[in-house]
């Protein structure tokens, strides 16, 4: 019998539920994480399940409750950490870049802890609800990034994260809560932290994308199908980036385009292109390109706001000025 | 130790702590000055890079309230409390050694002077972002409780700190969660070069924490190094009952600059002087130790056996390899994806 459907946000409220029964050690925290269920629902019926010393609401104190997430870490717990949106990371940027990603590195503690970022936009929640801020963290040592675009990702990133005993910031993209659906992925289904993905084979193009990008491009490819052959490098992981994978993929096609949803001059974009200008020049048979939002905050007003995306027609004509070159 | 002897404050009668303790504390503030005074000479003679942070003055309150934990609580020392590591277990060598940027000392030469943890003593690494590490010490705190196990996280704070946001979100944090965190407030009445008056409309901090957070704080002279360990010890055994969260402010006086380049020109020298001659914490402890009947040469046998302990740990230390650039990017994970 096939696997019942769930949605991308469910696959993550699972991927908490079935570490919680397995590892003792992993409890929720944040701000109205239990009995409201999270700001978006994704921590729904845990508190029932689990009660509320697995399930803690915290106080408006994104410095307080991510310092404490690493200080029970470091005591052997492995707690998940809710921000409401991924925006809010500004608030405990400090404790993760100072405290999380120094720590391993200076003194040899491990401090095992998941932070999920609510990312992205189409949702019109403007420059504080809608952000992208992933390329923060892009080159920090000591820190994973990881960015589901598909269910299984969903599910099978976030449990390899709780697993992991690094630090690792989970961007889930709000847009693609309800969006996504697929078949629940096994409960022993994990994905390789720092580890690509070809999501779609080609010859011609590489897109390589993450997140939000990735049913994108994979619309895009299927649409400029036969025409044009697009493969689809799903990154998953933006940082340690997986350079083989990216070299590889520029290696079959000898054309390169970055696809995201994080304003140009932030997210993974730089890196690959610097990756690829480096290492991959002679294998190129055109210049890379970039499609992503302008450098300004995500903006309001859904003119504004659907101008701002990546859009289909957007990748369609940025792939065959590509194809053209 | 140039001071009159006569002119010197003992700490306060304190029978109910025992010689042992006394002793214990005792080699904490010794080493702890000891220690510093030899890397003041060495950072002049240019042998340790970087800079240097000292606690002259303050030497009982992080020596104390080491002294005052049990072997499996944990602790967060900040840059002014050496003795509380030396409380903890903590070698002088290895002590040396972070100083020295040596291989094989507690960060391998990745990070310098007091910027140090010691896992295996429970110790948890400094950061220079004062105020961070309230928060961390509340979720070990939380870890404690959530296993029901009766240990403590403690750590410290200067006045400095309490005006960053992290420490406040750190103190409510413990009491929404009521958890078995100390705080020890050192309030050493300057921040680098800023004075308390003039950085924070109420520089009582007592008041804030027990006013603001319904967290007790009892307040204690921090140069009495006997009054520090007593105090400590009841809210440590307050918080590992069940009570919540404890603090303590110790009211202390840097006698050195921020860091050993900073002459604290800005300083009250009448204050300083005071400081020096009358309530030198060390002094203070060996004044009450003589006061109580030990003998004069006992004291002066155990502050020769420190300065052996030093001069032993940094022999110790300075032998130790510096460490191989090769393996600079080794350790920047837990679980390496490649």
């Amino acid at each position: 019998m096939a696997a019942a459907e769930i949605t991308y946000l469910e696959a993550i409220r699972l991927a908490m539920r079935d570490a919680m029964r397995d590892d003792e050690r992993v409890f929720l925290l944040g701000e109205d994480v239990g009995h409201f269920g999270g700001a978006f629902g994704v921590t729904q019926g845990l508190l029932d399940e689990f009660g509320g010393d697995r399930v803690i609401d915290t106080p408006i104190s994104e410095e307080g409750f991510i310092g404490a997430a690493f200080g029970a870490a470091w005591m052997g717990e492995r707690p998940i950490a809710e921000l409401q949106f991924a925006d809010f990371v500004s608030c405990p940027f400090d404790q993760i870049v100072t405290v999380g990603a120094k720590t391993h590195w200076r003194n040899g503690i491990a401090l095992p802890v998941v932070i999920r970022l609510p990312s992205g936009g189409g949702v019109r929640g403007g420059p504080f609800h809608a952000s992208s801020p992933e390329g923060w963290f892009v080159g920090t040592a000591g820190l994973k990034v990881v960015c589901p675009g598909t269910v299984e990702d969903a599910y099978g990133l976030l449990r390899a994260a709780v697993e992991d005993d690094d630090p690792v910031l989970y961007f889930e993209h709000k847009a693609l809560y309800r969006r996504l659906r697929a078949p629940q992925p096994d409960a022993s289904y994990r994905v390789p932290i720092g580890r690509a993905r070809v999501a779609r084979d080609g010859t011609d193009v590489s897109v390589i994308t993450y997140g939000s990008g990735v049913s994108l491009a994979l619309g895009v490819a299927e649409a400029m199908a036969p025409g044009a052959s697009v493969e689809v490098l799903d990154l998953r992981t933006i940082w340690p980036l997986d350079v083989e994978a990216v070299l590889e993929s520029v290696a079959r096609t000898s054309r390169a385009l970055v696809l995201q949803e994080a304003s140009r001059s932030t997210g993974a974009a730089n890196t690959i292109v610097s990756l690829v200008a480096q290492r991959a020049f002679e294998r190129l048979d055109a210049p890379i390109r970039v499609v992503a939002p302008p450098d300004t905050p995500v903006p309001y007003a859904p003119e504004l706001e659907d101008a701002y995306l990546p859009s289909a027609a957007g990748l369609t004509s940025a792939l065959e000025d590509l194809l053209g070159y | 130790m140039a001071t009159d002897a006569s002119a010197v404050i003992p700490c306060e009668e304190a029978p109910a702590v025992d010689d042992d303790v006394r002793r214990r504390i005792f080699r904490c503030v010794l080493l702890h000055r000891l220690m510093e005074e030899r890397i003041m000479l060495l950072y002049k003679q240019g042998r340790i890079p970087g800079s240097v942070y000292t606690g002259r003055g303050q030497e009982a309150v992080g020596a104390a309230a080491g002294v005052a934990l049990s072997a499996d609580d944990v602790v967060a020392p900040l840059n002014r409390e050496m003795g509380c590591h030396i409380a903890r277990g903590v070698t002088v060598a290895h002590i040396f050694r972070n100083y020295l940027g040596r291989a094989t000392g507690p960060t391998g030469g990745r990070d310098g002077n007091m910027h140090f943890g010691v896992p295996e003593q429970g110790v948890f690494p400094l950061v220079s972002m004062l105020g961070d590490l309230v928060p961390v010490m509340v979720g070990a705190a939380l870890a404690f409780k959530r296993r029901g196990e009766p240990r403590v996280a403690l750590t410290f704070f200067g006045d400095g700190a309490f005006n960053c946001g992290d420490t406040h979100e750190g103190l409510n944090l413990a009491g929404a969660l009521n958890v078995p965190a100390v705080f020890i407030a050192q309030s050493n009445r300057v921040a680098y070069s800023t004075f308390t008056e003039r950085s924070m409309r109420n520089p009582v901090l007592a008041q804030r924490i027990e006013g603001g957070y319904s967290i007790p704080c009892p307040r204690v002279d921090g140069t009495d190094a006997l009054a520090v360990y007593s105090t400590v010890r009841e809210a440590v055994e307050r918080a590992r009952s069940g009570d919540g969260p404890q603090a303590v402010e110790a009211l202390t006086v840097r006698m050195d600059g921020h860091a050993a380049h900073d002459d604290a020109r800005y300083m009250d020298r009448e204050l300083l002087h005071e400081y020096a001659t009358r309530r030198d914490p060390v002094e203070r402890l060996a004044a009450r130790l003589i006061a109580d009947g030990m003998s004069a040469d006992e004291v002066a046998s155990l502050r020769d056996a420190a300065a052996a302990e030093v001069a032993a740990g940094l022999a110790e230390a300075e032998a130790a390899p510096a460490p191989d650039p090769a393996t600079l990017e080794q350790g920047v994970y837990a679980s390496p994806v490649r």
